[in-house]
């Protein structure tokens, strides 16, 4: 950084000849300029093992600072799990209308923390990384993709717990709760597809997010009470007819097309009551993936050449 | 294609109050005393309207083969947010306000606008004092941030290295070496094959496994140069990189730079020692206060450097002055023009 303005002596003049140079520049390019939209995502697909490797070395020092170390990868949502439980199904009992709801409740916290985390971390990829924007080129596409892949691998352990929770003690009763059998059957794969749909819409929204955070950053204090809305807009801990008798109808409307719900319902329906997700829910997942996707990546590409400005 | 503007006021020359300004302290009006004294005989000159450089521009025209590197014009001022800007806002209400929310942008100008080519095979030394405005030009040819103005134009991106390659603390040095390799665009495979080299340039055989925090920092520096020395790029930008670590580790180094320079096109080096520059660069640029001083042969504008310098540390700011303007004096400044319809707009 040079001297402040008021310190410079301005009046400095040359003598020299003023000489201009003309050349032909066919054979140069602008640097760091942004390449087309296809060119830059086969520029990320080049990058891919930096990708899977960035996303790998952090989930695996995540926890290191603690003496249990990556337990706590299982410990923090079981912990989790259990509050919720106690304050809305045993105090607020929300759980009227609900069969089965401890694999109800189980799912739909711990598949929402997933959610959380992905765009949480991932709308501060640019602006947390900043060292590492300044000291490579990469396509800058790379870092939101990377921490949502990275938040995927930290949640593996999460949803084994997931799965082996819902399984053994998803159809407890205390008290009035209603219940049906759960059956560990091929309907439970109906899982992965829904995850992966889940992923494609939280990559697009990080990717989103960590542009308007890049530049400003304001924003990242209203994504953590956006996200508290999402939640319960979500039917994470209560049921979505809790609306239907009261009048509340778009609150509905509101939840049938958020992108979150749908993934908990699908697993939901695959994994507590047997079926394969309704096709509605598949659909509106299915449009999110993409159209988050698209819009994101158009928008985090176009904005390229901002991302590695001292702030 | 803008010339660069240099606001044009001879020292001796403005008349104090001749246009509305008083300057060097001497607050006479001229007029008020002007009876029979002759001011009228002297002819005025509009300085601004033919300044003494305004002569014809030589036009030289390079062969497009050759160029390595072209900056067009290309100027920078950082726009960071400051929490004590608030003291240079003028507005009365803005400055409270400012001074409430503790936020504000401060504009702090790094580089005024400069242009040169340089060629294929040129090795460039790149001095200036600190905060002179060198690492940012580094910057803006790597393209890590953009020009606020003008623009930098390559064969091939240029690759920095030097000490500032970012390392992830909690991983080890193993880890951080693959995933620097990786972060420069190698293949997996790529990797491996450098990693030996890249352990062999750093001299960490046994320090590999630990995680980077419990590096020393001159251990980290060194892991860092040696990921960076891994690529061979054409064009090759060096910070400073020469005066890192023990006297055993910058022999390693100079080998591994020498292998790289021989196979770059075009070199940068940035360095505060002279003799590194002298000994290795054909041609050198120094920057002062975030201009361009000369450009040229490095023998005389290092003796210029180090006459500077000399003058500021001894505190003789006058005599530092005037080797700063007789030095800008020589200096005959280009204008980068690209032949119709051939300015690059692509991306590599």
């Amino acid at each position: 950084m040079a001297a402040p303005a008021a310190e410079r002596h301005t009046p400095s003049f040359q003598l020299g000849p003023q000489r201009v140079v003309q050349m032909d520049g066919e054979q140069l390019v602008r640097v760091g300029a942004r390449p087309g939209l296809l060119r830059y995502i086969r520029n990320i697909w080049a990058f891919r093992h930096f990708l899977q490797y960035d996303a790998h070395a952090r989930t695996s020092s995540q926890n290191n600072l603690d003496s249990l170390g990556r337990f706590w990868m299982v410990m923090n949502p079981l912990l989790q799990a259990a509050v919720y439980f106690f304050i809305f199904g045993y105090i607020l009992e929300t759980h009227r209308g609900i069969v089965n709801f401890i694999g109800y409740l189980i799912i739909g916290v711990l598949t929402f923390r997933f959610i959380q985390g992905a765009v949480v971390s991932g709308s501060n990829s640019i602006a947390g990384n900043q060292q590492v924007v300044q000291a490579f080129n990469f396509p800058r596409a790379c870092l939101p993709i990377s921490s949502t892949v990275r938040e995927l691998f930290a949640t593996v352990p999460t949803f084994v717990v997931m799965a082996v929770l819902v399984y053994f003690i998803g159809d407890y009763q205390i008290a009035d709760m209603s219940r049906a059998d759960i059956t560990l059957d091929w309907k439970w794969l109906m899982f992965f597809p829904a995850i992966f749909l889940g992923l494609l819409v939280m990559t697009g929204l990080s990717l989103i997010l960590a542009r308007v955070v890049a530049n400003y950053n304001d924003v990242k204090h209203l994504i953590t009470i956006g996200v508290r809305l999402w939640f319960y807009a979500s039917a994470v801990i209560f049921s979505v007819d809790r609306f239907a008798d009261r009048g509340h109808d778009w609150i509905i409307t509101v939840m049938y097309y958020n992108p979150a719900f749908c993934i908990l319902d699908i697993i939901r329906d695959a994994w507590l009551y047997d079926g394969l997700g309704e096709p509605f829910r598949w659909i509106v997942l299915g449009g999110w993936a993409v159209g988050a996707m698209t819009i994101g990546m158009i928008i985090f590409w176009r904005g390229e050449e901002t991302y590695g400005r001292e702030r | 294609m803008s010339t660069p503007t240099s606001p044009y006021t001879p020292r001796r020359a403005t008349w104090p109050g001749g246009n509305g300004a008083t300057g060097d302290g001497l607050d006479l009006d001229p007029e008020a005393f002007d009876n029979g004294f002759g001011f009228e005989a002297i002819e005025e000159i509009a300085w601004d309207d033919q300044p003494l450089t305004q002569n014809a521009p030589q036009v030289e025209t390079v062969d497009p083969e050759r160029v390595s590197v072209a900056v067009d014009c290309a100027s920078k001022i950082y726009r960071i947010r400051s929490n004590t800007e608030y003291r240079n806002s003028t507005k009365r209400i803005g400055r409270h306000l400012q001074r409430a929310l503790g936020s504000g942008w401060s504009e702090i100008p790094a580089l005024d606008e400069l242009s040169f080519v340089v060629n294929r095979g040129e090795t460039v030394g790149v001095i200036g004092t600190n905060g002179s405005g060198k690492s940012t030009l580094m910057k803006l040819l790597t393209g890590k941030i953009r020009p606020t103005s003008g623009e930098v134009y390559a064969t091939s991106t240029p690759i920095m290295l030097g000490v500032n390659a970012a390392l992830v603390r909690q991983i080890s040095g193993r880890e951080n070496i693959k995933l620097g390799c990786l972060a420069m665009g190698l293949s997996p495979k790529e990797a491996k094959k450098k990693f030996d080299m890249i352990v062999e340039i750093s001299g960490l055989q046994d320090a590999l496994d630990m995680p980077l925090k419990a590096y020393s920092s001159g251990m980290a520096s060194r892991l860092q140069f040696a990921i960076a020395t891994s690529v061979d790029p054409d064009i090759l930008l060096i910070d400073e990189a020469l005066n890192t670590g023990d006297a055993q580790f910058r022999a390693r180094t100079k080998k591994r730079l020498d292998q790289v320079r021989a196979q770059a096109g075009c070199v940068f080096l940035v360095s505060h020692s002279l003799g590194t520059i002298k000994q290795m660069c054909t041609r050198v640029i120094w920057i002062e206060q975030g201009r361009m001083l000369a450009d040229g042969d490095p023998e005389w504008v290092c003796a210029q450097y180090q006459e500077y310098t000399d003058h500021k540390s001894n505190g003789r700011m006058r005599a530092a002055q005037i080797v700063y303007d007789r030095t800008r004096l020589k200096l005959s400044p280009i204008q980068v023009e690209f032949l119709e319809g051939t300015r690059p707009t692509k991306a590599s």
